[in-house]
């Protein structure tokens, strides 16, 4: 017995080690950071961050090559050297503030299993050939992959793939050493590292994507694991799963949906999830755990399309090659679907939904993200490392088709260089961000760290600028994601505006509000301002149009110069249209001048031309969350409405 | 090889596989947990808890009874298959069995690498050969104003009219600026903040300028600023408890190849290989 206590206690001696490690911060058990850094009054400053990143663990990333775990991808965003897959030396210019990795929930880490299972083990033959052509070479690899996405796209992944046994017992250990590594890198006031994943329904390969990100440290994120979507689980299970996790912990947790652009349709639809009318209860719901959605990234797009939006010259900005179907183009898209995609028409959509339910599913801000699968966070048009590491830079990847799927029609150059999220946050931790997020005060931009503030009240004038604007902003308005509601003095809503460029990117063009509203016949409308541009005493506007800011773009140099364009523009903004009966959403579309796109660094960089058809310039740009205004309420006209506004005395 | 020794005795690998080992030897010595010899399937309450647990982590929700049941029938099957499956000794030579022991094994030691502290005096060692690098920001607090114009290169005539009219403004200086969202006056801002803001370089030029009087210009990004430093501080290297996780991430991410090498070597060298061709 004696021998055996002995033993007993060198285990426990050995496992005491093995914990030890846990403990590092002291003073921020619950991780949030809350109380370790003060935050200040309002928020000062912008913090930027990438809210969706992918690393090896996610089943499609290590099977297009990619090696990096989550720590190489810490240490890159928060500005270290980190040597890609395929051996490229990389650092960012400047560090993010922030990160959120959010690899797969399905079969999170299965492709490394399956490339390291010994052949015989495998018996299914598709899992068998998906393996062979992993081993093969990278281009084969790339193909099984697009392969697998297609199989869970159309929900026929091999049964192995989807035994949630199996897939439970390996996902809480890669979830559980991810989120050591996710704790280490966290460093309330410096870096702030977010546990997180993605949850990626895609019924019929019909992109319902959702980043799922939590505000909480290990103590709390370690107590579940990611939620998995194979089967076609619906959207309000997640929400199940999020409201579990808070009540159980404590904690919080928010959803960010993404790629809209890829959801023939799906992703704000008028109806509910059963075809039939929307419940009010799924309304409420989605607003609840879904308060923004991810703009822009690198597989396109979505905040607005020409379809929707014939009268606006800008609203193609990446929308080329993702435009012709959904995920893995096993349907091709028809005209009726963009109206269910795009942001801006889910905006008015909330509109009307509102009108009819009382409530808005789709008040949400903008975010943007890379979406980069190759653990690297690059943004920039000069910094193009890749999507995935099988499009790592190399001369032929411009052109090269995206195996994505049975991709036809998409090619390498339709990748945008991937959005960044600006938080207006008081504090860079984990909950002063995470609040901001659930409170919208956030922007998206497509990759230029603009500085875009938008406050809205009644009474602002210009020359709130000559003095602390900001603290008026606070204090007589709301800021970015915030309400108004009407006064009953039928006075327009006054905006005040301020956007300043990247420090070591392109002027700015011009600013834009954008603003949708419904009107008494319940029919919805959008109309773009101009409200602020460079060089206003030679450029005017002519019918309608401003004159174009010009192109410095040197297309054999990969260059442009700030010779044209403005630093910085602020205006203050009336709503000439005002109707104060109707129900309206504004925000900011800020343009940079035109600027080289990825694939002209690319072709300059490797010495070739670029084939005709590639677009080689572009004008990158924010979006502000929207501020809404609601009208004054009016007297209760319905049962419902007076039960909710009935107060005891 | 009594340096050898004391190198491996301090090497945290060393304590886990011994750790690992004694684990192993006190299974066999007192019979692995499942037996299977015995036909009696007990399963505790315990267990019970833990599958209910598990299908409520991804469902959000306690399993139903019916689930329940599925589950433990599940259970319950695995384990008559697995104890008949050593009676025949399916485990003896089967390359699958073997294949997943080796990546348990992998697993474990690059978990060792992830949870074992590093061995004492390595973070020490490897913080005094990097302390320039953990330096705290720099803090600067000052006045600034933004003049667009390249017209007023260093040390051209402008930059000192400038000065002289700033001097002549007294506490109404921020008038002569143009306007630009970018703070007049900052009090103790981090050097990392300032360079996010007015763009790389700024603080190292913000903070070579004299004290209590206007000087630059200094280039931001947006373009020249007269600036009046207050005061400068921070910079200074922090003692090892207030960065000691920044520095093991950093010696971590530095010598993890080498000590997971380092590791394999140690098991490889206990054995003797002979290959006969």
């Amino acid at each position: 017995m004696a021998k055996n206590a002995v033993l007993s206690r060198a285990i426990l001696f050995a496992l005491a080690g093995a914990l030890g490690a846990c403990s590092a911060v002291k003073s921020d058990p619950d991780g949030t950071g809350e109380n370790v850094v003060a935050n200040a009054a309002h928020p000062e400053r912008v913090y930027w961050g990438d809210t969706h990143l992918h690393t090896a663990n996610s089943v499609d990333a290590f099977g297009f090559g990619n090696r990096l775990g989550p720590e190489m991808a810490l240490r890159f965003a928060r500005g270290e050297i980190v040597t890609s897959s395929t051996g490229v030396r990389a650092q960012l210019a400047r560090p993010l503030d922030f990160l959120v990795i959010a690899d797969h929930s399905d079969g999170l880490g299965v492709t490394r299993r399956l490339f390291d299972a010994p052949e015989f083990m495998v018996t299914d033959p598709t899992l068998r050939r998906w393996r062979a052509m992993m081993h093969e070479s990278p281009a084969q690899s790339q193909r099984a992959i697009g392969e697998l996405i297609t199989a869970a796209a159309t929900n026929s992944l091999p049964a192995q793939f989807r035994n949630p046994q199996v897939n439970t017992e390996g996902t809480r250990r890669i979830w559980q050493n991810h989120l050591e590594i996710v704790e280490r890198y966290n460093q309330p006031g410096r870096f702030t590292a977010f546990g997180g994943f993605e949850f990626s329904l895609m019924p019929n390969g019909n992109n319902l994507h959702r980043v799922v990100m939590f505000r909480d440290g290990i103590r709390r994120t370690g107590r579940v694991i990611p939620f998995g979507s194979i089967g076609d689980v619906p959207v309000e299970r997640l929400w199940d799963y999020m409201d579990g996790y808070e009540r159980t912990t404590g904690g919080r947790v928010l959803a960010i949906p993404h790629n809209g652009n890829l959801s023939n349709g799906l992703m704000f639809e008028l109806t509910g999830p059963d075809g039939g009318p929307m419940r009010a209860d799924y309304a409420r719901r989605r607003m609840a755990h879904e308060p923004v959605v991810e703009a822009t990234q690198n597989k396109g797009d979505s905040e607005s399309h020409p379809f929707l939006s014939p009268n606006d010259e800008f609203a193609g900005f990446g929308d080329a090659g993702w435009e012709l179907g959904n995920l893995p183009l096993n349907e091709r898209k028809t005209p009726d679907m963009f109206a269910g995609e795009y942001l801006r028409e889910a905006l008015k959509r909330g509109l009307t939904l509102e009108a009819q339910m009382g409530v808005n599913p789709y008040r949400f801000g903008m975010v943007g993200g890379t979406d980069m699968h190759t653990s690297l966070t690059t943004s920039d048009e000069d910094n193009f490392l890749g999507d995935h590491s099988g499009n790592e830079p190399s001369p032929g990847r411009v052109m090269a088709p995206q195996t994505i799927g049975t991709a036809e029609g998409r090619f390498g150059w339709n990748f945008l260089a991937g959005g960044y999220t600006g938080v207006w946050a008081t504090s860079n931790t984990r909950a002063a961000i995470f609040d901001a997020i659930a409170r919208r005060e956030v922007y998206a931009s497509t990759g230029p760290r603009m500085v875009v503030r938008l406050f809205g009240g009644f009474d602002f004038t210009p020359q709130d600028f000559s003095g602390d604007w900001v603290g008026a902003g606070y204090r007589r308005g709301v800021p970015m994601g915030g309400e108004l509601t009407g006064n009953g003095q039928n006075r327009a809503p006054t905006f005040l505006i301020s956007a300043l460029r990247d420090p070591i990117g392109a002027n700015l063009d011009r600013v834009q509000m954008v603003k949708g509203w419904i009107d008494d016949a319940g029919a919805t409308h959008e109309q773009i301002y101009d409200v602020a541009w460079s060089s206003p005493e030679t450029r005017h506007k002519v019918e309608g149009r401003l004159t174009p800011v010009g192109n410095t773009v040197d297309l054999a140099h990969a260059s442009y110069t700030n010779a044209i364009g403005a630093p910085e523009l602020r205006t203050v903004w009336r709503d000439p249209d005002f109707q104060p009966g109707q129900r309206a959403f504004y925000y900011l579309r800020v343009l940079e001048i035109p600027t080289p796109r990825w694939v002209v660094y690319d072709a300059v960089r490797f010495g070739y031309r670029l084939p005709a058809g590639v677009d080689p310039v572009d004008q990158e740009r924010a979006y502000s969350s929207p501020i809404w205004y609601n009208p004054a309420p009016a007297a209760p006209r319905t049962a419902a409405m007076q039960h909710l506004s009935y107060r005891p005395a | 090889m009594r340096g050898i020794l004391t190198r491996w005795l301090r090497e945290p690998l060393v304590h886990f596989l011994l750790g690992g080992m004694l684990i192993f030897v006190w299974f066999a010595w007192r019979g692995t947990p499942v037996d299977a010899e015995s036909r009696t399937i007990t399963i505790t309450r315990a267990e019970v808890a833990a599958l209910a647990s598990g299908f409520a982590g991804q469902a959000a929700r306690a399993p139903t009874s019916a689930e329940l049941d599925q589950m433990l029938d599940d259970r319950v099957r695995e384990e008559i298959y697995y104890r008949e499956a050593l009676r025949l000794g399916l485990d003896i030579d089967d390359p699958v069995i073997r294949r997943r022991l080796r990546s348990k094994m992998e697993f474990l030691a690059a978990s060792a690498d992830e949870g074992v502290p590093p061995p004492a005096g390595a973070i020490d060692t490897y913080f005094a050969a990097h302390r320039a690098q953990y330096a705290r920001d720099a803090r600067l607090s000052f006045d600034q104003i933004f003049v667009s114009s390249a017209a007023i290169a260093p040390d051209g005539p402008r930059s000192a009219a400038i000065i002289e009219r700033l001097n002549e403004m007294g506490d109404n200086w921020a008038a002569l600026g143009e306007p630009i969202s970018l703070p007049a006056h900052m009090d103790g801002a981090m050097a990392g903040d300032l360079d996010a803001r007015f763009g790389p370089g700024f603080a190292a030029a913000l903070a070579r300028a004299p004290q209590h009087q206007w000087a630059g210009p200094v280039r931001s990004g947006y373009g020249w600023h007269m600036v009046r430093l207050m005061a400068r501080g921070g910079g200074d290297i922090p003692p090892l408890a207030e960065v000691r996780q920044q520095v093991e991430n950093d010696w971590r991410a530095e010598t993890g190849d080498a000590r997971q090498r380092a590791a394999w070597r140690l098991l490889r060298n206990a054995y003797r290989v002979t290959i006969e061709r």
